[in-house]
């Protein structure tokens, strides 16, 4: 049996949960802290790929991302392939877990007193240093929880994955793909095998992200 | 020191090569095929692979979905369907190499239970029996197995009988697995995956359906057009016929 | 100096006001809801006016006309929120040195270093906010307002959070405080006592206007109406009806008695004769007059007899409701007068057992108020 999908699904998942911060925190800052035209339509639609089944969201991703869709064909001008490639599985992976991050954090936000961030704004400091040094520290639980959601989410994606890059044996044939091929291929032992190793190695960095959390605050 | 963390994953993921793939010494030769070529297909690219020294990704799923993602650019060299309708449909949208295109084999379906079943099921009518709760057939919507299945429950007149007892396999693997764990009483599956010792089966009237012609071609966008029509050109060869013909494919010549 | 005129709509309130300060400490003094404290984010620039012009010290804060509006940051103020907002996750010495992000490490700590030992909290520069007394986070917001050097000192009800006996010695320090620091400070009380013990100026806000804006010592005396009286809570405001006004004198009838009041020096006011004008005497200015000493007119003016109907124990004073002997109803609901006497007087005089009384009330005492 093969390793290549447990080290190339803690790769993406790594990756993605990075990406899914990076998009999902300040959208999520911008949900608790401002309120414009539309404000409840994006809070509605964030909740979106959690509602969608996941080939239904791969579909769509594939069609935009493809060699005939848009960003498809212009990230391929450049040289840069994403669908059937592992940046495609992060990117399925991070829509599929980013709803949980922005949910979490944006109530993580919202429960921070206000009146900090105006003291900080009084006393000199910038929207983004402010978010860094009191919103930030103050919500660390809920962004904490929301990112091991997200990370884990991304471990088990399969649906999206499955459309946007494919069960690529050695390229982009995650955990939960390599589960389901051999399931499907009646390689029952291989299959219990590698869910034994998936599950293992989860709880045991999942422990120790609980570890870690506990031990710094 | 959470920085130097997210530095290390930030570069990670800038990289542009996925780290955890081995770049290999040898060719890759992708080949993209229909569900029902499982057992055949492991046999004949290891022959091939040892035959040319080139490395085969086998990538097989119901003939629908592998064709949708070849049209949105999968890294498919060589395209195995189980019908000739969707390589029709790429063909018709410039995804194959049309002067590839040929006929490799023709299909049989089979009626068959799981290995312990104390039902004696030899005819289609016998699925109508009350103790005969659920069935499985491929989805006849992208699995050509499956709309094989359909066309014969149809031609023998039990198709909407038995409607509500149907359930759907994503494609013939996942539809031979209901049966060989007892999810279901019975099933309709392909004979080249037949050969299970978790099922027992029995052949159905190929008059029943319409010839399950299995088309390939070579993909367009493929990087080895001449590897990949070299592997077609093995399937369709003597050591590749022989291995596809001890799976129960019918083969070009033969019918 | 600051000048500002505000007006924000919001729903169900507006504020429309304009005052002026100089480099003294002003108190905003109003019921809760009347925009002190919406007055005092506009100054921060927490809160947009609607339309307006805030100056302070020369540096256009906001205006309206020319689409200014400084970012809180560029304000150069401190501010001490209601409940102090001190961040918790910091600690004391952090919380004081949070302005200084900008400076130099070595300029920071020694900044903070100064203000904590200013205020008494070295030793605690290390706990966090939480650990604290309420006092004691009261002086850590006032050392992160000032470790900054502000040009403004905003204070939003520094003492409410704190019981009676702290409140009264933190006024004290936070009035040595605010005199030695000496630049403009604004700052919210709903208490009269605390603006009158801090504050230079005070500018009374009245459901989201001004009333009145003056110094203190011109406050209590001339209130501008009845209305400010009221708000100021001064008690035993009455009605009369003009006789005669003089620039000297004015002469007034109620309760059937006959009462001649000083007329202002500064604000003459002139009401004609039949006039109805409002009038008040302060409970501590009415004087019982003792039953052992012979009346003397030049003392005992504007004199009144009758009976104490109730009284209410203040702690160290009593109030005592007189219902005067003329015909007619009370003023007051059951009494005419409330006067206050110190403790002592009370026990010595036997009010509780002797309950009739004659009142005597300075000509200087009672305050004409002009009409509203």
């Amino acid at each position: 049996m093969d390793a290549f999908p447990i080290l190339l699904s803690f790769q993406v998942s790594l990756v993605a949960t990075v990406l899914t911060l990076a998009l999902g925190l300040p959208l999520a800052w911008v949900l608790a802290r401002r309120r414009f035209p539309g404000h409840d339509l994006v809070e509605a639609a964030v909740v979106l790929p959690l509602v969608l089944p996941p080939t239904v969201l791969g579909y769509y991703l594939l069609v935009v991302i493809g060699a005939r869709g848009p960003v498809g064909e212009l990230l391929g001008g450049l040289g840069i392939e994403l669908a059937f490639t592992w940046r495609a599985a992060v990117l399925a992976a991070c829509v599929g877990s980013i709803t949980l991050l922005v949910k979490a954090a944006q109530a993580g936000f919202e429960a921070v007193d206000r009146r900090l961030e105006q003291a900080a704004r009084t006393l000199g400091r910038s929207e983004w240093n402010i978010f860094w040094s009191v919103t930030l520290p103050l919500s660390w639980r809920a962004v904490f929880a929301g990112t091991v959601l997200a990370f884990c989410r991304a471990l088990g994606d399969f649906g999206i994955t499955l459309m946007v890059a494919g069960s690529i044996p050695g390229l982009t044939q995650t955990m939960p793909l390599a589960i389901y091929d051999y399931v499907q291929a009646n390689q029952m032992r291989e299959a219990n095998l590698l869910s034994l190793v998936a599950v293992v190695t989860a709880l045991l960095f999942l422990l120790g992200l609980g570890r870690l959390a506990r031990l710094r605050f | 020191m959470v920085k130097t963390i997210l530095l290390c994953i930030l570069t990670l993921a800038v990289s542009v090569e996925s780290p955890a793939v081995a770049q290999p010494k040898q060719p890759v030769l992708t080949v993209y095929g229909a569900a029902d070529l499982t057992f055949a297909f492991r046999e004949i690219a290891a022959l091939f692979e040892k035959g040319t020294g080139t490395k085969v990704v086998l990538v097989l799923g119901s003939t629908g979905n592998l064709a949708k993602q070849i049209e949105h650019g999968a890294p498919a060299d060589v395209f195995f369907a189980a019908n000739a309708s969707f390589v029709d449909d790429l063909q018709s949208k410039g995804a194959v190499i049309p002067e590839t295109r040929q006929l490799y084999a023709q299909g049989r379906i089979v009626l068959a239970v799981p290995r312990d079943s104390k039902l004696s099921i030899q005819r289609l009518e016998d699925l109508l029996r009350p103790d005969v709760k659920r069935v499985a057939i491929a989805n006849p919507e992208h699995a050509p197995y499956g709309r094989a299945a359909q066309q014969a429950l149809q031609t023998a007149r039990v198709w909407d009988a038995l409607k509500p007892r149907l359930v759907y396999g994503e494609n013939i693997r996942h539809t031979l697995q209901f049966i060989e764990t007892g999810a279901v009483e019975a099933g309709i599956v392909a004979l080249s995956v037949a050969d299970t010792p978790a099922i027992r089966h029995v052949p159905i009237d190929p008059s029943l359906h319409a010839p399950l012609n299995q088309i390939a071609a070579v993909v367009k966008r493929s990087t080895r057009p001449e590897l990949a029509l070299g592997f077609l050109q093995f399937v369709n060869g003597p050591e590749g016929r022989a291995i596809m013909k001890r799976y129960g494919f019918l083969l070009p010549g033969d019918f | 100096m600051l000048q500002l005129a505000v007006r924000k709509q919001l729903p169900g309130f507006t504020l429309d006001v304009a005052w002026e300060a100089g480099d003294e400490v002003v108190a905003l003094f109003g019921a809760s809801g009347a925009g002190k404290t919406l007055t005092l984010q506009c100054l921060a620039g927490l809160a947009r006016p609607d339309r307006g012009r805030i100056v302070v010290n020369d540096t256009v804060f906001f205006d309206d006309a020319t689409g200014t509006n400084l970012p809180s940051r560029r304000r150069r103020l401190g501010y001490v929120f209601q409940g102090y907002a001190l961040f918790p996750h910091l600690s004391v010495a952090d919380n004081v040195g949070y302005g200084l992000h900008d400076r130099s490490r070595e300029e920071r700590q020694r900044r903070t270093a100064e203000m904590l030992e200013r205020l008494g909290l070295t030793t605690l520069a290390d706990r966090r906010p939480r650990e604290l007394s309420g006092g004691q986070q009261q002086r850590v917001a006032l050392g992160r307002a000032l470790a900054v050097d502000p040009e403004l000192l905003l204070l939003d009800e520094p003492l409410s959070a704190l019981d009676v006996p702290l409140r009264r010695q933190l006024r004290t320090e936070l009035m040595s405080v605010l005199r030695e620091w000496g630049k403009a400070t604004v700052l919210v009380t709903h208490d009269l006592a605390e603006a009158f013990q801090l504050a230079d100026r005070i500018v009374i806000y009245d459901d989201g206007r001004i009333v009145q804006a003056a110094p203190k010592s011109e406050l209590l005396s001339r209130p501008a109406s009845e209305q400010v009286a009221r708000l100021l809570g001064v008690r035993n405001i009455l009605r009369g009806t003009v006789l005669k006004a003089t620039p000297e004198i004015i002469e007034l009838s109620w309760r059937g008695y006959v009462l001649e009041a000083i007329n202002s020096p500064t604000r003459t006011y002139l009401p004609l004769p039949g006039t109805e004008v409002a009038f008040f005497i302060r409970p501590e200015y009415v004087r019982l007059i003792r039953k052992d000493r012979p009346v003397d007119p030049g003392h005992h003016m504007n004199r009144m007899e009758g009976a104490v109907v109730r009284e209410v124990d203040q702690g160290t004073n009593w109030t005592l409701f007189v219902r005067l002997d003329h015909a007619g109803a009370p003023t007051q609901g059951e009494h005419d007068l409330e006067i206050e006497v110190p403790k002592l007087v009370y026990e010595m005089l036997e009010i509780a057992r002797d309950r009739r009384w004659a009142v005597s009330m300075h000509r200087g005492s009672i305050q004409v108020l002009p009409a509203a």
